[in-house]
């Protein structure tokens, strides 16, 4: 699993600079008036925002890309699934197949809501070394024991993968799962989600146990002591990191108001 | 087996991964059955690649292995090999010892009773009878390896990889690992930093270094040439130390 | 079964921020009243990459494979810390692999966490079943538990998607879609639940001290026996 989130994070850029707890709250409000678009006519408005902001961030397409790879499912099968059983208006037909305007639309609108949304997300984790981004979430309120939580988390979460590759290519090795089997061998749905679940337990066992040896090294070093007492400090921004929240904040609000007056005049 | 001359043969072997090219550089290995073959070099010079290569995980990006006479698939399972992690966690995956051990005979489709026998034979060599009931997480280290090694002995391969066997073994555990390995009849392919444990068990040694097979002597030989080790940033053995440094005393 | 970004209004993604901010805020303080908060806290971290990860295990059921949600188990292991543990999984699942987004993280951990905080309460229910053999009531709500944790997410991501898909479904194909989802999911859960009923019997063999949870709900990873030596 080689998904680290912040292989980028070393690039400069305008968003690089951009000091986290800042560049949360204006993506955030990006966000959020992406995911308000109604009106298929801001659609372009939206994705040329959200493609900009992309590359303003000089993170390789690639990035963006693999990140696509995994909704791909759920992208198809809106795409599939709308236009052709959602709505009235008939565009074109041929024997049962029958393509509808209403589904269409809607099908646009909710990819590019989803792919807009997504884009700054990855810019927003991209940009941003993972611990420099907790820091912010913690400066912008989130609670101590979650901070420490996301941290460890992500720290042991490779860690485990690897774990859990090593164990299965062992079962692998002893034979297991494998497709072509001896005519002896009768696939049994029973014991192979026993196995699986000695598999999934033996991870929880050895992760649980691993916990134990972590926290004593943690305490070890002072762990404990500090939590809850230590205020973290309020965030100092410089004019540039304001000038970012109130251009995402004047584009967001635009991008509100004009759903509201296009949805007002219909 | 009668019918081959040679357990397993490697011909040219190259691969690498694609952040790091040239792990394996042409490598040749032939390993005759009942050969005891110990690897030895510094941590990256390609041991844990090459039993990855040899157990079909890998893919080779040029060359050719056979084992038993009969070429590696990668991903195809072969039952003639059979490999003893480096960490025994990995490996370890059942609610008890007994479990375990059945684990890879089941999978090769034995019958009930057929499973019964091999495992407790398997334990018996081993040592571990007294186990058969315990959970294997709640076992030292020591025993964890000995189940580990009869989970894989108990489906008969021809040839067994071990990965750096003697690790974290306290020195019981240890001496009781050379004693099983010493009786053992398998092939076996030991890769290990434990010089000594090597001497005392291996009838052949390979030193690898950056991806290539440096040298293919007996250990005593290959061991106790000072300047070969130290090219390869090894160390002569201890007790290989005091007969030469005694020899160029005189 | 995430609920993506840009497919609901504003106003639920909102909503579910909301409910999910209430539900984390009532379990870091039921954390924070603990005699030490900060103990179990690399425990609850390394358990939830821990079920992360084997969240992603499939089976092969030819001819495709699934794999499970866990979250009636992570519930019943976790306590107090099954909340906070499952919105944490859902945000490293919506920054590494798209599943959900950030947009939708507060819908997406109401609908999950919920059900598993219900299922953790099923998996107790083992406790009173005092008639039949402990392995037996363990068995038996283990299963419900993965049963209803699964179910009761389904249900949820179902009614979200099927209210917020644009109109002009006919109610005919709507009706057919819910039926055949629910069709599909049936399966899906008795797996869930064989699933999760064999995890936990495992646990009880290997480590009974993880499930202990479940029998002193009021403390984290039950601190009341001592645990045993290890060996």
């Amino acid at each position: 699993m080689k998904l680290a989130l912040d292989e980028h994070a070393g690039l400069d850029s305008p968003l690089h600079r951009w000091a986290a707890p800042y560049k949360i709250v204006g993506l955030g409000l990006l966000m959020l008036a992406f995911a308000s678009i109604r009106d298929l006519r801001l659609l372009l408005p939206m994705l040329s925002i959200a493609g900009l902001v992309y590359i303003a961030s000089r993170l390789p397409a690639r990035v963006l890309l693999t990140r696509l790879r995994y909704p791909g499912l759920f992208l198809v099968s809106v795409i599939v699934a709308l236009p052709l059983l959602s709505g009235e208006t008939v565009l074109w037909q041929w024997g049962w197949l029958t393509l509808r305007q209403e589904g269409v639309q809607a099908m646009g609108l909710i990819v590019g809501r989803f792919l807009s949304i997504l884009t700054l997300s990855v810019v927003l984790l991209g940009t941003t070394p993972f611990v420099t981004l907790v820091r912010a979430f913690r400066s912008l309120g989130l609670p101590a024991i979650l901070a420490d939580m996301l941290l460890l988390t992500y720290r042991y979460l490779f860690d485990l993968a690897d774990t859990l590759a090593q164990m299965q290519q062992a079962m692998r090795l002893r034979g297991f799962g494998r497709r072509q089997r001896p005519a002896r061998v009768k696939f049994s749905l029973w014991r192979t989600l026993n196995r699986l679940a000695a598999l999934a337990g033996t991870l929880l066992v050895r992760s649980y146990e691993q916990s134990e040896r972590v926290y004593k090294a943690m305490q070890l070093r002072g762990y404990g002591a500090r939590l809850g007492k230590g205020r973290s400090d309020r965030p100092q921004g410089t004019a540039f990191d304001w000038w970012g929240v109130v251009i995402a904040l004047i584009s967001a609000l635009s991008l509100v108001i004009a759903e509201a007056l296009l949805n007002w005049q219909r | 087996m009668a019918c081959c001359n040679s357990a397993l043969t490697v011909s040219n072997l190259c691969f690498g991964y694609p952040d790091q090219p040239d792990v394996l550089q042409s490598v040749n290995l032939e390993v005759k059955p009942g050969d005891r073959l110990g690897i030895i070099g510094n941590n990256g010079c390609g041991k844990t690649t090459l039993f990855l290569l040899l157990s079909g995980i890998l893919t080779p990006d040029v060359g050719h292995i056979e084992l038993m006479g009969q070429p590696v698939v990668p991903g195809q399972f072969r039952p003639e090999v059979g490999m003893v992690f480096q960490n025994p966690d990995d490996q370890l995956i059942s609610a008890s010892v007994w479990e375990d051990v059945a684990f890879g005979l089941e999978n090769l489709g034995f019958t009930p009773e057929q499973i019964d026998r091999r495992v407790a034979e398997a334990l018996t060599l081993t040592g571990t009878q007294d186990l058969a009931q315990r959970p294997p997480h709640h076992l030292s280290g020591g025993e964890k390896r000995m189940v580990a090694i009869a989970g894989v002995i108990a489906m008969r391969p021809q040839v067994v990889i071990y990965d750096e066997p003697s690790a974290n073994l306290d020195l019981r555990a240890r001496r009781r690992l050379i004693c099983f390995l010493q009786q053992a009849p398998d092939t076996m392919v030991i890769a290990s930093h434990d010089l000594e444990f090597v001497l005392e068990v291996c009838d052949r040694t390979v030193l690898m270094n950056d991806g290539t097979l440096i040298a293919d002597a007996p250990p005593r030989d290959l061991l106790s040439n000072t300047a070969l080790m130290q090219a390869h940033g090894l160390e002569v053995p201890y007790s290989l130390r005091t007969v030469s440094t005694s020899q160029s005393a005189l | 079964m995430h609920i993506p970004d840009g497919l609901i209004p504003v106003p639920v993604a909102l909503g579910g921020y909301g409910l999910t901010g209430l539900f984390t805020w009532y379990s870091l303080r039921q954390i924070n009243r603990l005699p030490n908060p900060t103990v179990d806290i690399p425990k609850a971290s390394l358990l939830t990459a821990a079920f992360f990860v084997a969240s992603s295990i499939h089976v092969p059921v030819p001819p495709t494979s699934v794999h499970f949600v866990l979250n009636g188990l992570l519930g019943a292991v976790l306590g107090y810390y099954a909340f906070p543990a499952i919105v944490i999984g859902l945000f490293f699942q919506a920054v590494m692999f798209a599943h959900g987004g950030l947009t939708t993280l507060g819908v997406n951990a109401a609908m999950m966490g919920i059900p598993a905080l219900i299922a953790a309460s099923i998996f107790r229910l083992h406790i009173h079943l005092r008639r039949l053999p402990p392995k037996r009531a363990i068995a038996i709500t283990a299963f419900l538990a993965g049963v209803v944790g699964l179910g009761l997410a389904t249900l949820i991501f179902v009614g979200i998607v099927i209210t917020n898909i644009p109109s002009g479904f006919n109610a005919a194909t709507e009706r057919a879609a819910i039926l055949g989802l629910g069709l599909a999911h049936g399966p899906l859960m008795v797996l869930e639940g064989l699933f999760t009923t064999m995890l936990v019997l495992f646990l009880q063999r290997v480590k009974p001290d993880m499930m202990r949870d479940s029998i002193y709900p009021q403390l984290p990873f039950g601190k009341a026996p001592a645990s045993e030596p290890r060996r």
